[in-house]
């Protein structure tokens, strides 16, 4: 059985134990948030009340779904995902104890891994792309959607990227190492905030940095952090930004399923 | 993979699917706002021609009935003018008048003979007794005619006899005013002709200032090429496309004034214009107090090729001028 026939066997096997686990409730509730945040703006604007209002101004539709992409999706929803997704790709069949069968059968086992990733990916896009959509036609006006679809669009892309760039990097820490949870939190939420915030060549080594410069909406500048980032902003090009992402996927993607090829899983008794 | 996985794919896949094709038809052919919600802005709307250059709204009970208005109607010298146009038409403007929607329309090219009153559509929404505005005009030389289902009262020119200014009769609460072709474009709007809901980019604009007392939007292009201005006068103006008033009336008065440069450069070059006059602002206002409330009042903002100018009258500087209008009425009342 050839690499790729053999990881879509995987990918087939994977995507309904996927999508019907525990950890779809999770991602259920962390995306239905924004959806719930879309219906009460809905519900507040059609009784004729300005759903947000920032000096006494309204704040436009169009505007509250560019701060719920930069906030909510790609700032948290999106690494989430990623970490709690991408770390268990391996790890959940070894605390399962299930990794044997996978890699008892006559497939490459690089191919097991990159099955996995390709459900994930599928299985997160299902979700997290239909949320998107449903926010979009909620908050942003009918009359504005000529005006603004190309960047719902860009951010419908880019939020694919965002996921498939975390579920690499993240799909190779669960497969590197021990507690996989723990080291994926850590560089989602501590190590890319702060060097993000720092000034110097350390945000290159962040997804976040990549994705920044390709978000078609203005960053918003509340909060002392987005201040910070904002001073320290450095943002690539667009097609910089894209070839390194496609770099970050392509080689943690690679060193996954090397590392997954080499390593001895020792199941514990 | 299981059924119940492939429905799971099938329903995400058409959510997908319907959102980008709605927003597709939407971006390349328009977009039919009714069939999916109210439209943006009044419902008046469906009067104004596809092409208008400006439009205005004004709620005009919301502003009569506010604190704003009291002031003024506590220092109005007298209300004589108002009251002989109720005696002879039995609309009383403050109470019978629920909201008017202006628009300009765009000259058209070469028109050299056209005034500007001429492009200006009114419509007025309220209480109207049609029997009596009729036999007013008819007394006056007027004439009553139909048209695809809508009564015109027309006055004629004295020299041609051709129909000059006319008010139309668009429904039981509703009326419009303006030049005959203008009235008559409205009707035709009104019936199924492209109306100004069809504007995709006059939409746009107006969505963003729903929910206001009463606002302005329109192409400022447009609108300094209509007006007939010199050249050397057109090259000085600001490289604006859309500029957009919309204000809050209750107590005080507030708003924004926003528009769009042709690039980056031009409104950087409107924000620094601003933003020196602001400065000046401040300087002249030195130690009064309600001036500088005023000045401080204004916020520039804006970025890439948007400028935003928020502004505030507060109450305190309106009871300063009102302070002073009472004062030059004072000064005015000979003494016996």
């Amino acid at each position: 059985m050839t690499f790729w026939t053999a990881a879509r066997r995987v990918f087939d096997l994977s995507l309904g134990e996927m999508l019907w686990s525990r950890r779809t409730i999770f991602m259920a509730l962390v995306v239905g948030g924004p959806v719930l945040l879309a219906v009460i703006m809905r519900i507040v604007e059609a009784f004729g009340l300005p759903a947000l209002r920032v000096n006494g101004q309204r704040v436009q539709g169009m505007q509250v779904f560019g701060v719920m992409i930069w906030m909510l999706f790609l700032r948290f929803i999106v690494p989430v995902l990623g970490v709690f997704y991408g770390t268990a790709l391996m790890a959940d069949e070894v605390e399962d104890k299930t990794i044997t069968y996978l890699f008892t059968r006559p497939i490459p086992r690089g191919a097991v891994l990159v099955g996995k990733y390709l459900a994930y990916l599928v299985c997160t896009a299902l979700v997290v792309l239909p949320s998107v959509m449903i926010v979009y036609f909620l908050v942003v006006p009918f009359g504005q959607i000529p005006g603004t679809f190309r960047h719902l669009v860009t951010d419908l892309g880019l939020l694919g990227l965002g996921l498939a760039a975390y579920g690499a990097v993240f799909a190779f820490v669960g497969a590197a190492f021990k507690r996989p949870l723990v080291i994926g939190l850590v560089f989602a939420f501590g190590w890319e905030q702060v060097a993000l915030a720092l000034p110097g060549y350390l945000k290159q080594f962040t997804l976040a940095f990549y994705l920044q410069a390709l978000v078609p909406h203005a960053m918003p500048q509340e909060g002392v952090v987005s201040l910070l980032q904002g001073l320290f902003r450095e943002a690539p090009g667009a097609w910089t930004a894209m070839g390194w992402l496609a770099v970050y996927v392509v080689s943690f993607l690679y060193l996954a399923a090397r590392v997954v090829e080499r390593r001895e899983y020792v199941l514990e008794q | 993979m299981t059924k119940k996985t492939r429905n799971f794919v099938l329903a995400s896949g058409a959510i997908l699917a319907v959102g980008l094709t709605t927003g597709l038809v939407a971006s390349f052919m328009g977009l039919p706002v009714s069939v999916f919600s109210r439209a943006a802005g009044p419902d008046e709307l469906q009067y104004v021609p596809a092409d208008a250059a400006v439009v205005a709204y004004a709620d005009v009970r919301q502003v009569m009935n506010s604190e704003f208005r009291e002031r003024f109607r506590r220092i109005e010298p007298d209300t004589r003018e108002r009251d002989e146009f109720e005696r002879q038409t039995g609309v009383n403007i403050e109470e019978d008048i629920h909201s008017v929607v202006a628009a300009v329309m765009p000259r058209p090219e070469g028109d050299r003979a056209r005034g500007p009153e001429q492009s200006i559509l009114v419509l007025a929404r309220g209480r109207f007794e049609q029997g009596r505005i009729e036999r007013l005009a008819l007394d006056h030389g007027g004439t009553v005619e139909q048209y695809n289902g809508a009564t015109l009262v027309t006055t004629r020119d004295e020299h041609t006899d051709a129909p000059e200014m006319a008010l139309g009769f668009l429904a039981a609460d509703l009326i419009a005013f303006g030049t005959y072709d203008a009235i008559k474009n409205a009707v035709d709007a009104g019936r199924g002709a492209a109306n100004v809901a069809s504007n995709t980019d006059l939409m746009r604009q107006i969505g963003e200032l729903d929910g206001s007392s009463a606002w302005a939007v329109g192409r400022f292009d447009t609108l300094t090429r209509s007006a007939r201005l010199p050249n050397e006068l057109q090259e000085r103006l600001p490289a604006l496309t859309w500029f957009s008033v919309s204000g809050h009336v209750n107590g005080g008065v507030r708003g924004v004034f926003k528009a769009e440069a042709r690039d980056e450069e031009a409104a950087q070059n409107m924000r620094d214009v601003l933003q020196g006059f602001l400065a000046l602002g401040r300087l002249q206002a030195g130690s009064n107090p309600a001036v500088r409330q005023m000045i401080d009042s204004l916020q520039l903002s804006g970025e890439g090729t948007s400028i935003t100018l928020g502004f505030s009258v507060p109450t305190e500087v309106l009871d300063a001028l009102e302070a002073l209008a009472q004062a030059h009425q004072g000064a005015a009342v000979p003494r016996p």
